[in-house]
């Protein structure tokens, strides 16, 4: 998209022109894509559809951004671009060695599990999946009246 | 909170091990919360359960692990620059402005940043070579946050990190070197080389992106992923160190056979300078004491404490000068008073 404004005595002139009619009219756009003058549909890849986290809606664009995930859920999200960033910044190390974190407080698991069963009660919702989102909404239910988890 | 920098200044103790080449010893572990986004993509009510979860570790009465909470917007903007110049607090933790807090260990080497980069960096900083120790430090605050975290954890990826630079142990281990005989006998080189053959980072005084001042190197494991964190201690202790201290002293004793006048020449220029200056920048200052630190581990100044040199490092910035001499100095009146500290520090 080429993109123009123009002012000449106080006079703004809004100039948007598509790539192809930008080229026809003679701007210079920088490096030229050749689709556009031949006309090709460039077919659109597996891999260029976009991938969204479901826990936090971060895209791998917005990854390459920041360099930074959105949440623990992305690592399996992303896995398959992951693997050789990871590969890439870890020399090429990819099995995590030493120690695992013990289990939390169940205070606190119970807090963590609240949040999650609610983040899945909402997707459900959303997705208009009933039947998921009233198990869910028991599960709930459940916790709130002191009863035992069951952490999948 | 209460600060005390003559107390406890992170590269001073009684003759720390190593310590005429090594000024600290530092640990960090980055650790996430399960369930919980990371910080960039929180809200301020996510970062506020955070930061309350996280608030249960400096409750009971378990004394390793004694901590003391400081909400990081309720801490003035002076006392928190403090903490960033003594390397307690990050720069990004200080300026961010969602729900953020610290809690910090009584001597103030130990401390944990909450909503950092990570909901969770754990650090412990020694004066002097004492990598084993300040692991030790991390690892016993990792235990108790364990007891009351639930940590976003993987089986192949080890502990998840904002960063996949960090991801696996999250362990981060530096130390704080200074190398001016290397420098002097134009071999740095090697100290790179030696950190390329081991995965290590070279940097400045103050980490990523900063320029070397004072012959001061921060060195640090890349590699966080497929070692473990005694390992990654382990390579910095073990196989680094003994290798860039040899080094370093011995470039020192080929500078004090080859260039001994030179050596005395710019050990007292530097001491001259700072006794008798009235306005001092920060960079000025710090490479002169850099000078004046070579010139007393090479015997050649014997009146003045290498700790003294040690502790101005820190002191000499801007934040501990208006800490001390008055929160509303301008530029101009910093490096006056700077230079004050400095003679005041170096009095015969």
């Amino acid at each position: 998209m080429y993109h123009d404004v123009h002012i000449e005595n106080g006079v703004h002139t809004t100039l948007n022109l598509c790539q192809e009619h930008a080229l026809e009219a003679g701007i210079n756009l920088g490096q030229i894509e050749l689709s556009i003058i031949l006309n090709v549909d460039t077919p659109v890849s597996e891999t260029q559809q976009v991938i969204t986290c479901q826990d936090c809606g971060m895209t791998i664009a917005q990854y390459k951004e920041t360099s930074l995930l959105g949440c623990p859920t992305c690592y399996e999200t992303f896995s398959e671009q992951l693997k050789h960033v990871i590969a890439n910044v870890q020399d090429n190390r990819t099995q995590h060695v030493g120690r695992a974190p013990a289990t939390a407080s169940t205070d606190v698991n119970r807090h963590l599990i609240v949040r999650r069963l609610l983040r899945e009660l909402e997707h459900a919702v959303t997705q208009e999946q009933y039947e998921e989102a009233a198990v869910l909404r028991d599960e709930l239910r459940k916790i709130h009246e002191g009863g035992s988890i069951h952490e999948n | 909170m209460k600060i005390d920098p003559v107390a406890n200044c992170p590269f001073n103790n009684e003759n720390p091990p190593c310590g005429d080449v090594v000024l600290s010893s530092r640990a960090r572990l980055a650790r996430n919360l399960e369930g919980f986004p990371f910080v960039h993509r929180s809200t301020t009510p996510d970062c506020k359960e955070v930061t309350s979860l996280v608030h249960q570790i400096c409750e009971g009465d378990d004394t390793r692990v004694t901590l003391e909470w400081v909400d990081l917007d309720e801490l003035d903007t002076l006392t928190t620059e403090v903490c960033v110049e003594r390397h307690l607090v990050s720069s990004a933790l200080a300026n961010a402005t969602h729900p953020r807090a610290i809690a910090i260990g009584p001597e103030l080497s130990r401390s944990v940043m909450v909503n950092e980069e990570d909901h969770i960096r754990i650090q412990s900083i020694r004066p002097g070579v004492q990598l084993e120790e300040v692991l030790q430090d991390v690892q016993a605050l990792d235990l108790r946050i364990e007891e009351v975290i639930a940590y976003a954890f993987d089986e192949q990826l080890g502990f998840l990190t904002a960063c996949p630079t960090n991801v696996g142990t999250g362990a981060r281990f530096s130390v704080m070197l200074h190398l001016p005989g290397l420098r002097i006998i134009k071999d740095l080189q090697r100290v790179q080389n030696a950190c390329e053959g081991m995965s290590l980072a070279i940097r400045g005084y103050q980490g990523e992106g900063s320029k070397v001042t004072a012959d001061l190197f921060q060195v640090s494991n890349q590699v966080t992923l497929g070692y473990t964190q005694e390992q990654l201690c382990s390579i910095l202790a073990n196989d680094f160190l003994p290798r860039v201290i040899e080094w370093e002293r011995r470039a020192r004793i080929t500078l004090h056979q080859t260039q001994t006048s030179k050596l005395e020449d710019q050990t007292f220029r530097s001491l001259g300078l700072l006794q008798n200056a009235r306005l001092l920048s920060l960079k000025e200052a710090m490479q002169s004491l850099g000078n004046i630190r070579l010139g007393i581990c090479m015997g050649i100044i014997e009146d003045i404490g290498i700790e003294t040199i040690n502790q101005l490092f820190i002191e000499i910035h801007p934040s501990h000068i208006k800490w001390k001499y008055g929160t509303d100095l301008e530029d101009e009146q910093i490096s006056t008073f700077r230079s004050e500290l400095i003679r005041e520090k170096l009095r015969k």
